[in-house]
Order: C-alpha cells, then sequence, then structure tokens
C-alpha cells in the first residue's frame, strides 16, 4: 500500500474520501437522526467513539484472527464498543439517548464501520488505523453537522435549540421530516460533485 | 493447531472477552440509568398532580400503572395514571393526574412519543395541546373539540382540543385516556382504588 503522509492520511476523511458525501456510507443514521443539531452531533460523536476503538483493536489483534472468521470477530468487536456507547449514552446522557432512540444500537451495521475494518485496519499498522478512523469520523461529523444544520435552520428557525431566525419565519416542517433528509442530502451530493468536477478541470 | 481449532478458538476468545467488558460496564451504568428512568417518571408526576411529594402505586397491570398521590404531610393530593397505547407512528406513553375525589383530570404530560416532528409530536407542545387538558371531566367520556377553540375557557369540561393538522395523535391521545379512564372507574367499582369522601357527602 502507498505511504501517504500521516496529515494526508487523516485529511481524506474529510473531504476526499468522506463516508457520507463521497463513499455515500452510512445513509441509515445520516437520514434519520439530522432533524437537530444535538442529535446530528450526539450521533457523530458515538459513530467515532465505536470507529476509533474497533480499528484500534482490530489493526492490534489482525494477525491472530483466521481470515475466515474475520468478518464474524470485527462484528462482535464493533457490537461490544456499541453496547458500551448505548449504555454510557443511557445513564449519563439520557435525554440525548431518549432522541437517539434505536439509531445508536443501529451503529453496529452502519457500513463506515466494518467498511472501515475491512479496507483499512485489517492491513495497515495500528497508528495509520488511528490516524484514518479519526479522519473518517471527523468526516462524517462534519457531514452529519452541515446536514443538521441545515435541516434544523429551515425545519424549525433553531440552532442547537437557539431561535436564529426571526419572528416573520415560517418553519418548513418538510425539513425535519424524512423527505427534508432526501432532498437536503441530494442537494448536498449534487454540490459536493459539482466541486469534484470543477476541481478536476482546472 | 489446525485452522478449524484456531477458529473456534480466536472466536470464542473474543466472544469471552467482549461479554468481559460489556458485564463490567452493565454493572457500572445498571443503577444510574434505573435512576434516569425513575427521575423521569417523577418528573411527569409533578407537572400533572400538584404539591406531590410521595408515590405509591396502587395498582399495576400491562401498560397501566396508578400511582396515589401523598402530599408533605402525607395527606392524599390526587392520583397519577401513567398509561401506554398505540399512536399514529409508534407507542405513546403518557401520564394524567387525577383530583383526590377521582372527578377530575388535572393535567397531562407525555413521556415517551414518536409521532411525526412538527405534526403529531405537538401532543407534547403545552401551547398546542396539553394545556386544554386542565381541570378536565373525569367522569365520563371526553370527546375532541375540532376545529380546536382558541381558549381552554371555551371548551366545555368534557371537551380536549384537537391539535390543527394532527388529529390522528390527539385521537389516540385522548383514546388511551378514555381507556384509562374506564379501567379507574371499575378499579373504583371493585373498591380497588378509593377516592376521598367529598365534603358534605
Amino acid at each position: 500500500m502507498a505511504t501517504r503522509s500521516i496529515k494526508a492520511e487523516y485529511l481524506k476523511g474529510l473531504w476526499d474520501e468522506n463516508p457520507v458525501f463521497r463513499q455515500l456510507l452510512g445513509m441509515c443514521p445520516t437520514l434519520a437522526v439530522t432533524g437537530t443539531v444535538v442529535t446530528g452531533i450526539a450521533m457523530g460523536l458515538a459513530t467515532a467513539f465505536v470507529l476509533i476503538l474497533s480499528s484500534i483493536v482490530v489493526a492490534s489483534i489482525k494477525k491472530l484472527i483466521p481470515a475466515q472468521v474475520r468478518i464474524a470477530s470485527y462484528i462482535v468487536v464493533i457490537a461490544s464498543f456499541v453496547t458500551i456507547a448505548d449504555q454510557v449514552l443511557k445513564a449519563y446522557f439520557y435525554p440525548i439517548s431518549e432522541a437517539l432512540g434505536p439509531y445508536v444500537p443501529l451503529i453496529v451495521v452502519n457500513c463506515i464501520i466494518l467498511g472501515r475494518q475491512e479496507a483499512f485496519s485489517s492491513k495497515n499498522s495500528v497508528g495509520r488505523s488511528f490516524i484514518d478512523a479519526l479522519g473518517m469520523s471527523s468526516g462524517f461529523i462534519l457531514a452529519l453537522l452541515v446536514l443538521s444544520s441545515i435541516r434544523e435552520i429551515l425545519g424549525a428557525g433553531t440552532f442547537l435549540g437557539y431561535q436564529v431566525m426571526g419572528a416573520w419565519f415560517k418553519p418548513w416542517i418538510i425539513m425535519i421530516l424524512p423527505a427534508g433528509a432526501f432532498i437536503t442530502l441530494g442537494i448536498l451530493l449534487g454540490i459536493a460533485l459539482l466541486i469534484e468536477s470543477k476541481t478536476k478541470r482546472s | 493447531m489446525s485452522l478449524s481449532a484456531r477458529m473456534i478458538l480466536v472466536l470464542t476468545l473474543v466472544g469471552l472477552i467482549s461479554g468481559g467488558f460489556l458485564a463490567a460496564v452493565a454493572t457500572l451504568t445498571k443503577e444510574r440509568i434505573a435512576l434516569n428512568v425513575q427521575a423521569e417518571i417523577e418528573e411527569a408526576i409533578k407537572e400533572v398532580v400538584d404539591d406531590a411529594a410521595v408515590n405509591q402505586v396502587v395498582h399495576e397491570e400491562e401498560d397501566l400503572l396508578i400511582y396515589r398521590e401523598l402530599g408533605e404531610d402525607g395527606e392524599l393530593v390526587g392520583f397519577a395514571v401513567q398509561a401506554t397505547g398505540v399512536g399514529f407512528q409508534d407507542k405513546i406513553t403518557l401520564m394524567f393526574g387525577l383530583d383526590a375525589t377521582l372527578t377530575e383530570i388535572t393535567g397531562l404530560t407525555i413521556i415517551d412519543q414518536k409521532e411525526t416532528p412538527g405534526l403529531g409530536a405537538k401532543i407534547e407542545d403545552w401551547e398546542a395541546f396539553l394545556q386544554f387538558w386542565e381541570n378536565r371531566d373525569a367522569a365520563g367520556h371526553l370527546a375532541l373539540r375540532k376545529p380546536p377553540a382558541s381558549t381552554i375557557d371555551k371548551l366545555l369540561p368534557t371537551e380536549i382540543n384537537t391539535i390543527t393538522a394532527a388529529t390522528i395523535s390527539s385521537k389516540k391521545v385522548l383514546g388511551i385516556v378514555n381507556l384509562s379512564l374506564e379501567r379507574v372507574r371499575e378499579l373504583i367499582k371493585q373498591g380497588k382504588m378509593k377516592p376521598e369522601e367529598k365534603d358534605g357527602n
């Protein structure tokens, strides 16, 4: 595998290989919990916790695991971290845990996580896997932040619960409904592709 | 070591180590999670029964939990009814208060709901819905007022305002409350719940 600089290894997750905008992975939480910025960020952080720790564990034990049972082993590791995240949220951040509902346990099936173990951590050193997971997590949080900001501001007139739109503003309820998630994501993907094609041409 | 033996060994070890970690985390968080759930219930009771200080469970069945509420000095201040029923999207869990004589609903609050954001989810909203639940008649069936009245004074004591554009969610909440009231009346008949005697009766 070509050796990238540590900085490039981190930065690729933010844009070139952004899990949401470039790889289209992890669409379920991206669409489902971005109705408000708080839930979007909380989901991003919970996913980051699981991704970073499971990448470190998978990279550390990769040589001990026979190839035939690697996926099963990775899933057990991922599921354990997801359960820990879920329990900690329920114990210390109860309202956020209530708002995220079943989407925290569903991090287990987030393709970003298993995808990074299979494509990266199982072939790279612990240090590089950590940087890669950090970059991918940042890219995921960034994507959820952009999406949830647009949806909360237009759908409720607030940002992080604070009123940002004046009294004249009538909230577009569709933006906090599932349809609003698809519309916003579609437009953002279009913009991402446009930027990509413009930078390639020049 | 043969490949199958290695596969079994590795998967067993991964499972055991993960299981151990999970058991530890569950032990550490169990108590706090139970406290959070309890605090949520207690807060909901305080919202619907004024001056409630001590909660005693008087009746428990599937989807219905009735508390007897005592004030600071141990006097009966009312009852709190926690009920769960089917909403438009998913189950709705709510709590309503009854006065000590069991003739009036003192207030309603929603504990858990997954109704449509911006529409049905307004059942949690004080301005749009909950304010119209104070001092409702608990003797018979409550009915929905549609189109909604502007203030609570314009409603009959047996009427509840409908949320505009969320008639189904309003109906579902009303249905849960009406069903629970029926059960409460049955329990009074069976002598399992005792209202405070009215003065002069």
